[in-house]
């Protein structure tokens, strides 16, 4: 039963408040970091649990990161700026303002949920899971994939 | 959380990562379409690209068996339950409405994408719901128990 051997093997803090001397890589960040942030003001068991609060540590620095290397991307390729631009949506589906935060607020909905369900995201079942071939991050990929060509070609090819 | 000395790497690795996901095209709107859609098979090939650079590495790794401090190298594989293809096929559904998955929501925001904001309310608002729910749905999708979680990623 993979659950209790993962469970035999989450980090344990020793009496004295101090993790062994080992590192315990559950790699992936991005969306296990959703769930950090919501460690922060949500106090339930879940929220609470000793295999998310151990990888806070290396994971918020991760994310903050991820949004300086947008901001060196955005400001060494012509300049940084807040844009509401999005691309082929503007051109099609066309809403804006309260239409497009909508919408963006829907499509994040499946994706915190979506991404916790499936236990990894594109980073951890993605790039390291493959990567580490593990056979449940092959199975989740193909199902994200499954989700996204299916939608995808609904709204573009079929819809609009 | 503990202060830890190797904030300034961690900070480092995710820029590197968040500019390279922001120059591959992995977190713009269009080239995710444009992926599903299969008009351009660039992040098909990023991906790849990253997987058969990683899996050697991954591997030595392993078999070094310590980090660069010297500490014990255990990787925590993942567990297999049904919310793999359920949780699966949900994000995939958000990742074509949003044109992001998690981390390049953040690299949006970075980029000055207003509304990626919402994105991230939206995951963050998903991700409260799921781990709220998760007594719940624990049994029919056989999670593993709470304390363990679906896997970290």
């Amino acid at each position: 039963m993979p659950g209790r051997q993962l469970l035999e093997h989450a980090p344990q803090r020793t009496t004295h408040g101090e993790r062994p001397r080992a590192a315990w890589l559950s790699p992936g960040a991005p969306s296990s970091g959703v769930e950090d942030i919501c460690s922060l003001v949500i106090d339930t068991r879940y929220f609470r649990r000793e295999s998310l609060l151990s990888g806070g540590s290396w994971r918020f620095p991760l994310l903050a990161g991820l949004v300086i290397g947008g901001v060196l991307s955005a400001a060494l390729g012509g300049g940084w700026e807040p844009t509401w631009d999005l691309g082929r949506f503007d051109q099609t589906i066309g809403w804006s303002g309260a239409g497009k935060i909508v919408w963006m607020f829907v499509g994040g909905l499946f994706i915190g949920f979506g991404t916790r369900f499936g236990g990894g995201c594109t980073s951890g079942h993605g790039i390291f899971g493959l990567s580490n071939l593990e056979l449940p991050s092959l199975v989740t990929n193909v199902s994200f994939m499954v989700g996204g060509i299916v939608f995808t070609n609904i709204l573009y090819r079929v819809i609009l | 959380m503990r202060p830890n000395p190797m904030i300034l790497f961690y900070v480092v690795t995710g820029t590197v990562f968040g500019y390279a996901l922001s120059r591959s095209g992995a977190a713009d709107y269009d080239f995710i379409q444009a992926m599903f859609l299969f008009e351009n098979i660039q992040l098909y090939g990023i991906i790849g690209t990253a997987v058969v650079v990683t899996t050697p590495l991954i591997w030595l790794l392993k078999r070094h068996g310590c980090t660069i401090t010297g500490e014990t190298l255990v990787i925590v594989n993942k567990p297999q339950h049904r919310g793999n293809v359920a949780g699966g096929l949900l994000f995939g559904v958000g990742w074509s409405i949003a044109g992001m998955c998690p981390g390049p929501i953040l690299v949006n925001i970075g980029e000055g994408k207003v509304y990626a904001l919402a994105a991230l309310a939206g995951a963050l608002v998903g991700a409260a719901a799921f781990g709220t729910l998760y007594p719940k749905i624990a049994r029919p999708f056989r999670l593993p128990p709470l304390e363990v979680g679906t896997g970290d990623g």
